[in-house]
């Protein structure tokens, strides 16, 4: 935070509009409904993202108001990862016990990059899709991006775009493509299992709901890979970004953004590269 | 010390709306949540102050998620009470007003996040099949080889 964004804590204009959606939408509740293999799910948050937004196109949030709201969100996500880290902390001993195969799975969460990053920049996107694709958008990884690139940045914006898909339809996209993937591939269904577990707890009951429904038999044996999965996601999600993942991406994305701009000219000049990420 | 000062109010202000969403959406006292919601605003500070005090140049969140896990893994004296106490906490309550200052900001470059369109959507299908197939094709290879499957 710099100088200039001192003394937001005395926007009371700002806080005052946040404190009433906040009561507005909790008033509202949690609402859900039952499509094929999943759920879609209308969380307080949501509507509180589109009261927002709305807010912001009238004259009762101004300019200064939208710049305030930044550091805030920051903070914000501070708190949700102290609240992760202490839902963590409990199952230590279970996530040490889960052994190699569980653990190195985890590095599997980096096929998100391979597959998704060339496809962001073949769609023409820029910066937005290093956000987009460094990982699965989860709480952590978004705290991640926006302490890192701030919020209103390119990268924010991609990585806040996936996180609200994620979040309204992560769940039924996961119960169709574990159901379908399950029973085209020759993959075992406990592989399928351990992948469920991507950090998400509607995520992974959807996924491997999905599975059970397939395979009933192996219903215990599915449960209890798919959770110690997630539990090892949810930890290692954010330290596996950090040191891993969005360096990758970013390496890569430079890579593929500089193929792209070669391609983009008729005659290609090495010397005179299109400035990286532009 | 000025931004430490800052940050205190902001995150203040903050668990006061995370309170007041939880007493409505998920019926905990305001009360009743407060140590719980000082111990995350705890943990929050001492990551953020270590973030810059510290030489490595790592985001604060990879600080705040490790000091919440130390505090509450199961051979930290007093762990009991701090998952006991930030239990009452809920974790989408911390979500709504994050959200709600995010719509707000997002205002600002509503042109560009509308560019994004149907193409986030195309992305965001990737990004979960990616994860999906890959965590299940490394899976399938080390239970083979441990001779689970």
């Amino acid at each position: 935070m710099n100088e200039k964004q001192k003394n937001i804590w005395m926007d009371w204009r700002l806080h005052t509009i946040v404190l009433a959606v906040v009561v507005l939408t909790e008033l509202i509740g949690t609402h859900q409904f039952t499509v094929g293999p999943g759920v879609i799910l209308l969380l307080p948050m949501l509507y509180a993202m589109v009261i927002g937004l709305i807010l912001f196109f009238t004259p009762i949030v101004k300019e200064k108001q939208a710049k305030n709201a930044e550091p805030l969100i920051i903070l914000g996500v501070t708190l949700l990862i102290a609240k992760i880290g202490v839902i963590i902390g409990p199952s230590l001993p279970q996530i040490i016990e889960a052994g190699p195969a569980l653990l190195l799975q985890e590095f599997g969460n980096l096929g998100t990059i391979l597959l998704a990053l060339p496809i962001a920049v073949f769609l023409g996107l820029k910066r937005e899709s290093i956000g987009m694709t460094h990982s699965v958008a989860r709480e952590p990884n978004v705290g991640l991006i926006v302490d890192k690139y701030g919020f209103n940045s390119p990268e924010g914006r991609g990585v806040m775009a996936i996180y609200i898909f994620g979040t309204v339809f992560g769940a039924i996209f996961m119960g169709l493509i574990s159901g379908f993937l399950a029973t085209i591939t020759p993959l075992n269904p406990l592989s399928f299992a351990m992948a469920s577990g991507i950090g998400s707890g509607s995520m992974m009951a959807a996924a491997s709901g999905s599975l059970i429904a397939a395979f009933p038999s192996m219903e215990k044996d599915i449960i209890a890979f798919a959770g110690a999965s997630n539990l090892l996601s949810l930890s290692t999600g954010l330290y596996m970004s950090i040191f891993i993942g969005l360096p990758l991406t970013v390496k890569l994305y430079n890579a593929l953004d500089r193929v792209r701009s070669r391609k983009g000219n008729l005659q290609p000049q090495p010397k005179m590269k299109k400035k990286i990420g532009g | 010390m000025k931004n430490v000062q800052e940050w205190i109010l902001l995150l203040g202000i903050f668990g006061v709306a995370t309170l007041i969403g939880n007493w409505i959406g998920y019926d905990v006292l305001p009360l009743e949540a407060i140590p719980g919601m000082l111990v995350l605003i705890g943990i929050a500070l001492a990551g953020l102050i270590l973030a810059k005090v510290l030489p490595w140049k790592l985001p604060s969140v990879a600080y705040i998620g490790i000091i919440g896990i130390v505090v509450s893994m199961p051979w930290m004296p007093g762990s009991e009470w701090v998952i006991r106490s930030t239990e009452s906490v809920n974790l989408l309550a911390l979500t709504t007003p994050i959200l709600a200052y995010a719509g707000i900001a997002i205002g600002r470059s509503w042109t560009d996040f509308v560019q994004l369109g149907w193409r986030s959507i195309v992305v965001a299908s990737f990004v979960f099949i990616g994860t999906f197939l890959g965590s299940a094709v490394i899976a399938e290879i080390i239970l083979r080889a441990q001779g689970i499957i």
